[in-house]
């Protein structure tokens, strides 16, 4: 089966917007993502070292069951959703997403090397472009809408040095 | 009254499954826009495709603007709803290396798990790199947690910040969208042409 | 010497107010008891209907796993017991009454008899073996005569074995969440669900995984049906049953149940399956083992949820 487009942005924007809107109406809080990963890797981590989980200050936030939470179930969710949509559309398949000029292996460490900076950087945010942009720009908290204009800035000064990526 | 959870319509194992359905929707939606695919989010950064900033805009207007008339027709109770507290210093500096970290990676949290489902490798290895960025922040807590802690605002909203109405700070983010709406196709046509 | 005399149930701190004989041991031997009842029975069943050169993996290889999980599955329920010496006492006596007793004779029966079906489908399998010794190779020869025979009776005792999982336990009538009729039933389907599952991870012809995928198609309907069916009667009953049926509407085990069985084991692999159906290149093994791990957590908290439900008081939050 051949790819489908996308959806256009104004169509999916919509949809998202009407899904975070059904979580303040029904949940009276919004989407999120990396504290569900928080709380996978407490769970994790719980499993080999539980006592050096309880002893960090910031581990130990998320010790007592780590699994049985909001976002965990939120972002199983995701997963199921996204895959429902990528099969309608046809467009499962294996493949790594880059622009022409990088090899394979190069995007592969890029991509763990971006994935560890914005792990960082979204736990000293409290949140990521789905639980405080997305969330807290729709909520107009300050934060949110600070942390976003950010997230724009950080993101296309850095992008010159990584054009090869993707351009 | 909305927020139903927070008025105890039903319990927190009810949550769950509706925290599962939502996820089901965010997923699916996240989907559609083609987020699950990295060269389509960083190409934001390069003006091709302005896709990220269009979903973003017009879910949050969407969301904002529901928000503010449920409110205005006493249908929910905005005290009863979470509002992302403001540590304005975390957050813009945790924001400049995020917006770093998404142009390197290609991904963010929520979009990576996207794209591992259908299948992309870099995704698996964003996520793998996510979770080693988490460790590292609780490792060197001790170390960030001034940062982490400073510029505390509490639960500030834009209205309050500005000492503005909520109607016209709505007025005002919906002006913006349309601003940055058509900005992002304008740029998108010129930087079409530039390649073609 | 430490000698506890119990003139009461209720005197038991291991059974009163909350039951905390079972841990991980019976779920597994629960969902490895189904799942080789389901492998056997669509085995016997194909074979029945002349099916043996087009689903190889269904009724030759798969029943070649049963002897190996079924003893895991006895092994799991060994570790269970108290008394491990003592188990053949069991096959002392017959007791039409007791779930026990079947139980225990059924499994006398059929892991000797799937050992030898499939061993009569050794040679066809792997065309090269060697029995090493005359007599095997003169019995299986001699039971591959038979093969009908052991079809019959195959059918009949893996039926009996998928319902006992369940009857067992709604044997025990003072446990409100286990006393329904509902779960032998249940727990057979969701058996022969996982036995389809099981066959579909393993099967090369694409005719074969797209019957057995039917097969399943079927099986999961009935499932929730079944599952609605059994909150339905609980909500009907007394209120004990209205406080067990709580604890999944809404209490502590909605969650889990809802997400991981209904959704997770069972919507969403019937729903993957129909798109597959539909000619959506979906990964195949991907509904397989969905339905797989949702059968495993159905023992796990149908296990865990009728020890904590009870008669008298609220359940144990």
């Amino acid at each position: 089966m051949k790819e489908k487009k996308y959806w256009p942005p104004y169509l999916s924007g919509i949809g998202l917007g009407i899904t975070l809107l059904l979580a303040f109406v029904l949940m009276g809080r919004g989407l999120g993502a990396s504290g569900a990963m928080m709380r996978f890797e407490v769970w994790f981590l719980g499993l080999f070292a539980s006592s050096h989980v309880a002893a960090n200050p910031y581990f130990a936030k998320y010790a007592l069951n780590p699994l049985s939470n909001w976002l965990v179930y939120e972002i199983i969710g995701v997963m199921v959703g996204g895959f429902l949509s990528g099969a309608l559309a046809g467009r499962l398949k294996f493949t790594i997403g880059k622009g022409p000029r990088i090899s394979n292996k190069g995007r592969l460490i890029l991509a763990f090397t971006g994935g560890t900076i914005m792990g960082f950087a979204a736990r000293l945010a409290r949140g990521c472009t789905s639980g405080l942009a997305l969330t807290g720009g729709a909520t107009m908290a300050v934060g949110g809408w600070a942390f976003m204009f950010a997230v724009f800035a950080g993101g296309y000064a850095m992008a010159w040095f990584v054009r090869k990526q993707w351009i | 009254m909305a927020p139903f959870y927070k008025f105890d319509y039903f319990s927190e194992g009810t949550g769950f499954i509706i925290a599962l359905l939502l996820g089901v929707s965010f997923g699916f939606w996240l989907e559609r826009a083609g987020f699950g695919s990295s060269k389509k989010l960083a190409l934001q950064f390069y003006f091709r495709d302005m896709t990220v900033l269009k979903v973003m805009f017009t879910s949050i207007v969407v969301a904002m603007v529901g928000l503010a008339f449920f409110t205005l027709f006493g249908w929910i109770d905005m005290t009863a709803v979470y509002i992302n507290p403001t540590y304005i210093w975390a957050q813009v500096i945790g924001g400049l290396i995020l917006g770093v970290g998404f142009v390197v990676g290609g991904y963010c949290p929520g979009t990576s798990v996207v794209g591992a489902v259908t299948g992309r490798i870099d995704a698996y290895f964003f996520l793998g790199g996510a979770l080693f960025g988490m460790f590292i922040f609780g490792e060197m807590f001790p170390w960030v947690e001034d940062l982490f802690l400073s510029g505390n605002m509490g639960a500030i909203r834009l209205p309050e910040l500005f000492n503005l109405s909520t109607g016209v700070v709505v007025f005002l983010v919906i002006l913006l969208a349309i601003g940055m709406f058509y900005g992002g196709e304008w740029l998108e046509n010129k930087f079409r042409e530039e390649e073609a | 010497m430490n000698e506890t005399t119990i003139t009461s149930g209720r005197m038991n701190l291991g059974v009163d107010p909350v039951l905390h004989a079972w841990g991980w041991e019976i779920p597994l031997y629960l969902f490895l008891g189904g799942l080789t009842a389901g492998i056997l029975f669509f085995s016997a069943i194909f074979y029945l209907r002349g099916r043996e050169n087009v689903f190889k993996a269904g009724i030759k290889i798969a029943p070649m796993w049963v002897p190996p999980l079924l003893a895991i599955g006895l092994g799991a329920l060994m570790l269970d017991l108290s008394h491990k010496l003592y188990f053949w006492k069991l096959y002392t006596t017959i007791r039409w009454e007791s779930p026990m007793s079947w139980g225990a004779w059924t499994l006398g029966v059929i892991f000797p008899l799937s050992t030898a079906w499939a061993a009569t489908w050794m040679k066809d399998v792997f065309p090269r073996w060697d029995w090493k010794f005359l007599i095997i190779e003169k019995t299986v020869d001699l039971l591959i005569q038979y093969r009908r025979w052991m079809a019959w009776s195959l059918i009949f005792l893996s039926a009996i074995l998928g319902m006992y999982t369940g009857i067992l336990l709604s044997a025990f009538n003072a446990r409100p969440f286990w006393n329904t009729s509902i779960l032998g039933p249940l727990f057979l389907v969701s058996g022969l669900s996982t036995g389809a599952a099981f066959v579909m991870l393993f099967s090369k012809n694409e005719l074969e995984r797209k019957r057995y995928s039917q097969v399943d198609m079927v099986l999961i309907g009935i499932e929730i049906f079944l599952i609605i069916h059994m909150f339905m009667g609980f909500l009907a009953s007394t209120s004990v049953g209205i406080q067990a049926a709580d604890m999944f509407l809404g209490g502590p085990y909605t969650a889990v149940f809802w997400t991981f069985v209904v959704w997770l084991g069972l919507a969403f692999p019937l729903l993957i399956e129909i798109m597959e159906l539909k000619g959506i290149n979906v990964p195949a093994k991907l509904p397989a083992i969905l339905v797989l791990i949702g059968g495993l957590i159905l023992r796990f908290i149908v296990v865990d949820a009728g020890q904590s439900s009870r008669w008298l008081y609220k359940f144990m939050e």
